[in-house]
């Protein structure tokens, strides 16, 4: 474990019992393991930056509106709704929602400060065609492919027990946590589901991978005027 | 790919002063959670890439009567295509909403079949208050119970500059163009269904996620 990941490891054992109730991590208290999770892909020449951020109090901070940490929403990786309030992510996902300019805000910016949504327009804000405003809401393939008819009646579905079938993908949050496991742990963590998240199992990955980016992109945050919320160390 | 929701990071290392450096490996692999993991659906990394397999996107809405679920795949792809309805892979959706945020009380599951040439259908599994399966054909709106399912081939809903995000992560500049939508004008493969809220509502918090596995292993 680096010590950065100490730090994240530490924030979750400190926040995410608040967060998420009556999960328990497995992994709190054990710092003994100091076996790095991810290997270290081949050296590219490219400038090294000198930033050195500490990203504890990102992953500490609470998300407007919704009652997590930035640390509770990651993990486990599931899309989290909260039915007593409205509707939209990171309270749950719409359709129409700017997830990544979201996310952006939310895991670098300093949210006593900046809204989470003030980096949405980095991105494109909307999708290409207009979505459908009743079901199936998602709009009508485009071009002219070729469909299914819709004559059928008698399909030959499995009948196989789920025993028989072997996971391939999972997926709960956008971007977030899959864009912060490294490529040499990614077929771990497809195989892995929301328990091993919250047993702390990826928080090293997350932790590596935050601070790497915010090393490298907290210097064009400060140039845009905006507060990042990572701390140098 | 596992562009979409899988943005293309794809990061590794574990070096805070040379972070800049290990931004670049693996950059171009994946998106959103299209062609990810890429050992297992991505062309660049493997020869029997699964394709159908393939999570784009989960999406999960509530309004004051009904949560809306919706599962994209195998996409994005050329407007020239077809849908892809694998009858070997089986889709979850899993619901968690009471206990354990990690335990699921309402898995959902979701295969397709074939009924002569052309001819696919949608199996729907596991919603609270339906009696036996929801079944029916693609591309047709199937409503049982109060569930109204359909499964079909669709525009691919995500929204992101990928090309920006790979620039981003090459340079260590803020490299995006909200002009430039590498999803537009593709389509994919979708599953929708809308469920009265009282069918899942147990408390006030819901996690969600998906899952796909192939039958007899992964390709």
């Amino acid at each position: 474990m680096t010590a950065n990941s100490r730090k994240f490891a530490a924030v979750l054992c400190r926040t995410a019992p608040i967060a998420l109730g009556l999960l328990t991590l497995a992994a709190c208290g054990d710092n003994n393991n100091d076996a790095p999770p991810v290997a270290t892909p081949a050296p590219t020449p490219a400038p090294a930056t000198t930033a050195n951020f500490n990203v504890t109090r990102c992953l500490n901070q609470t998300i407007p509106g919704t009652g997590l940490t930035v640390a509770g929403a990651v993990v486990p990786d599931t899309l989290k709704i909260n039915l007593a309030a409205a509707s939209g992510f990171p309270n749950g996902r719409k359709l129409t929602d700017p997830v990544i300019d979201v996310t952006l805000g939310v895991i670098f910016l300093d949210l006593t400060k900046n809204s989470p949504a003030l980096l949405v327009g980095l991105n494109p804000t909307a999708n290409d065609v207009a979505f459908r405003t009743t079901f199936p809401y998602l709009a009508a393939p485009q071009g002219s492919p070729p469909l299914s008819n819709t004559n059928g009646a008698n399909f030959n579905f499995r009948t196989d027990a789920e025993s028989a079938y072997v996971r391939v993908d999972r997926m709960g949050m956008p971007a977030v946590s899959t864009a912060l496991i490294g490529s040499s742990r990614k077929t771990a963590y497809n195989d892995a589901s929301p328990a091993d998240d919250a047993a702390g199992t990826f928080v090293p990955d997350l932790s590596t991978t935050l601070t790497g980016l915010t090393n490298a992109l907290a210097d064009d945050l400060v140039a845009r005027g905006l507060s990042p919320c990572a701390t140098p160390n | 790919m596992t562009i979409g929701r899988k943005l293309p990071l794809a990061l590794g290392g574990a070096g805070l002063a040379a972070a800049f450096v290990l931004l670049t490996p693996g950059i171009g692999i994946l998106a959103a959670d299209h062609l990810d993991p890429p050992s297992r659906t991505d062309p660049a990394m493997d020869s029997t890439p699964d394709r159908p397999a393939d999570i784009a996107d989960i999406y999960a809405w509530h309004t004051s009567t009904s949560v809306i679920l919706a599962l994209t795949f195998s996409g994005p792809q050329a407007t020239t295509l077809p849908a892809t309805y694998d009858r070997d892979v089986l889709y979850g959706i899993n619901i968690s909403n009471a206990g354990a945020t990690t335990d699921t009380e309402i898995p959902i599951r979701i295969k397709f079949g074939q009924d002569g040439a052309n001819q696919y259908g949608v199996d729907v599994s596991g919603i609270p208050g339906v009696t036996g399966d929801i079944t029916g054909p693609v591309e047709t709106i199937i409503t049982k119970d109060g569930v109204k399912v359909r499964a079909g081939l669709y525009d691919d809903p995500f929204f992101f500059d990928l090309q920006g995000f790979r620039n981003t992560l090459a340079t260590g500049n803020l490299a995006f163009n909200p002009n430039r939508d590498f999803f537009a004008g593709q389509n994919l493969t979708a599953v929708v269904i809308e469920i009265p809220r009282d069918r899942i509502e147990a408390g006030s918090r819901l996690d969600i996620w998906a899952s796909t596995a192939r039958l007899g292993g992964q390709l």
